[in-house]
């Protein structure tokens, strides 16, 4: 019997969690789901409003942008802040912590539910609502009164805006790790703190980002404390994007390592 | 290079079910505890190098007072929390590695438990699968001896119910190792006879029963080993048969030199004295614990 790793056994400790996480998992999607359909609904241009505001000859839908980032980090965060609040409940803990399958396939288990299933459901309702609100704009796109449209035909005018390749969806790639970083975190929290997880790790995070950004700050003026600036070459781009892919992933790997010890550390 | 670690991961495998075959066919030491220290802090130890062996083929009784530390060497044996030094060896392994091949050897009733909202048969379907030997009979006769209805939620049951079926999915289990701490609370009298009778029939040769408890008078005809806990250590460690060889428990009218430890009772006194005269006697447990507790230097010459 392989002690560490065993798919079979993994595969019953994914049905064994989906007992007591599949509930809470499915409440918050469903939650989640009405939440963005509230936020539809209220924000979509009606042809009653009149014209609606126009963004380089598409309809402009950019409340998606702040509901996307917003909804989506509440959701993942809470998620993964839930999957291990068993092991601060004694009686729960310690059911949890005899189950026959290593520590390893536990942690494994936490990251498929909080980083796979919960940003890859996220992202798939979104996309979900999304699509069946532009739809609608787009079929009823006659109903608005006249309007300049330039380039672009009615039925594409809307959907074109989600997929366009002004959107350049190349430098948002440099984000892709930051929910998942988002999710290590409040995983990490869930097993370090045995009540109130979201909110000391909320805070615990206010706190670190404080203090490293202040410390980031007093090392770039003492740096370039008596210095001049010789050139003005503009901004590299892609190498700040590089940059938070880079360091996201890391930090992501870096709190699932402490995650790990803490889950093997953790006495009831 | 690959074939190499495949060996080496291949021979690991082996010793692992070589260590649970060798374990479970011989009447051996299933616990070792050896020069264990423990405690919630370090300035207030709760066990100091604490030393014991546990074999199978035993129910134990793990005895003693409030914050002794029943609980505490219990979830020590099953890994719930770490010694702070020593060695403590569960059947070839180290409980705080919390390595499946042993969890799955481990059937362990905490006295506060929890389960979740779903019908046993939900439940049965998520656990039982990660204990190879789980009896899917022996878990319905159980149920059906604890009368318990099969077809409410978990949720909505007794705690006394719950406690019942916890109990039997633990020994449907088919675990070598049953450690129980106070698994007669919650429960009304005809249950815990029926506990009684369950637990003597589920003892084999091969299983290692451990039961930590309050209620001495649940655990009467039923543990074969008494354990008791005091001053940071094992205060005794002995056989039912040992202890009735070595004490006699007898009603007195009078109390004289002879008797170790005495209690008033209605007809006289409840006492304690050695068995010069190798006479039957029935253990007296409650008495027994207290004797101990207010006697410890008077008996240890007798168990060592």
């Amino acid at each position: 019997m392989n002690n560490t790793f065993n798919i079979n056994r993994f595969g019953l400790l994914l049905r064994r969690q989906w007992l007591d996480f599949g509930k809470i998992y499915l409440l918050s999607l469903i939650v989640v789901f009405g939440v963005l359909v509230g936020f539809y609904v209220t924000n979509i241009p009606k042809p009653s409003d009149g014209l609606p505001s126009m963004d380089d000859g598409f309809i402009s839908l950019r409340f998606r942008y702040p509901i996307f980032g917003m909804v989506g980090f509440l959701f993942i965060s809470i998620l993964a802040s839930s999957y291990f609040t068993n092991l601060g409940q004694k009686p729960k803990a310690i059911i949890d912590l005899m189950t026959p399958a290593s520590v390893f396939e536990k942690f494994l288990a936490g990251v498929f539910y909080t980083t796979i299933l919960g940003i890859g459901s996220y992202l798939f309702i979104f996309y979900i609502t999304d699509l069946v609100f532009c739809k609608y704009l787009n079929n009823t796109f006659s109903a608005f009164p006249p309007v300049h449209i330039g380039k672009n035909s009615a039925a594409t005018l809307v959907k074109a805006r989600l997929l366009n390749s002004e959107m350049n969806f190349e430098q948002y790639r440099g984000f892709a790790c930051v929910p998942v970083m988002v999710t290590s975190m409040f995983l990490l929290g869930s097993v370090y703190f045995n009540r109130f997880h979201y909110i000391k790790t909320a805070v615990s995070v206010f706190i670190a980002c404080s203090i490293i950004g202040y410390v980031i700050y007093l090392c770039v003026s003492k740096m370039g404390e008596n210095m001049v600036k010789i050139t003005d070459s503009g901004n590299n781009e892609q190498l700040a994007f590089t940059i938070i892919f880079v360091s996201s992933a890391v930090i992501s790997i870096f709190f699932w390592v402490i995650t790990y010890v803490r889950l093997k550390e953790k006495e009831i | 290079m690959a074939s190499e670690k495949k060996l080496v991961k291949n021979l690991e495998v082996i010793k692992i079910q070589h260590t649970l075959v060798y374990y479970l066919t011989n009447t051996v030491d299933m616990i070792k505890i050896n020069n264990l220290n423990f405690g919630y802090s370090k300035h207030k130890p709760l066990f100091k190098n604490m030393s014991m062996q546990l074999s199978n083929g035993h129910i134990y009784g793990l005895l003693g007072k409030n914050g002794a530390g029943k609980s505490s060497l219990l979830k020590n044996m099953a890994g719930l929390v770490y010694a702070q030094s020593g060695t403590l060896d569960v059947m070839g392994f180290n409980p705080a590695k919390r390595q499946p091949a042993l969890l799955e050897q481990i059937c362990f009733i905490p006295e506060e438990f929890y389960l979740p909202s779903v019908k046993i048969s939900a439940y049965i379907k998520a656990n039982a699968p990660f204990y190879k030997n789980f009896n899917h009979q022996y878990f319905g006769n159980l149920l059906k001896e604890f009368d318990i209805p099969v077809s409410q939620k978990l949720i909505n049951m007794s705690y006394g119910q719950k406690k019942k079926v916890i109990i039997a999915f633990g020994l449907a289990t088919q675990a070598k190792l049953i450690i129980m701490d106070e698994p007669t609370n919650g429960l009304d009298i005809p249950s815990k006879a029926q506990f009684r009778k369950i637990m003597a029939s589920a003892m084999t040769d091969d299983r290692c029963i451990i039961i930590s408890t309050h209620q001495v008078r649940d655990l009467d005809n039923l543990i074969d080993t008494v354990i008791m806990l005091d001053e940071n250590d094992v205060a005794l460690k002995a056989s039912v048969q040992e202890i009735t060889e070595k004490l006699t428990f007898k009603k007195v009218k009078e109390v004289d030199d002879s008797i170790i430890y005495a209690e008033p009772s209605l007809s006289g006194y409840n006492a304690v004295m050695p068995n010069y005269h190798q006479e039957e006697s029935k253990l007296d447990m409650e008495l027994l614990f207290n004797a101990i507790l207010a006697e410890k230097i008077k008996f240890k010459p007798l168990f060592n």
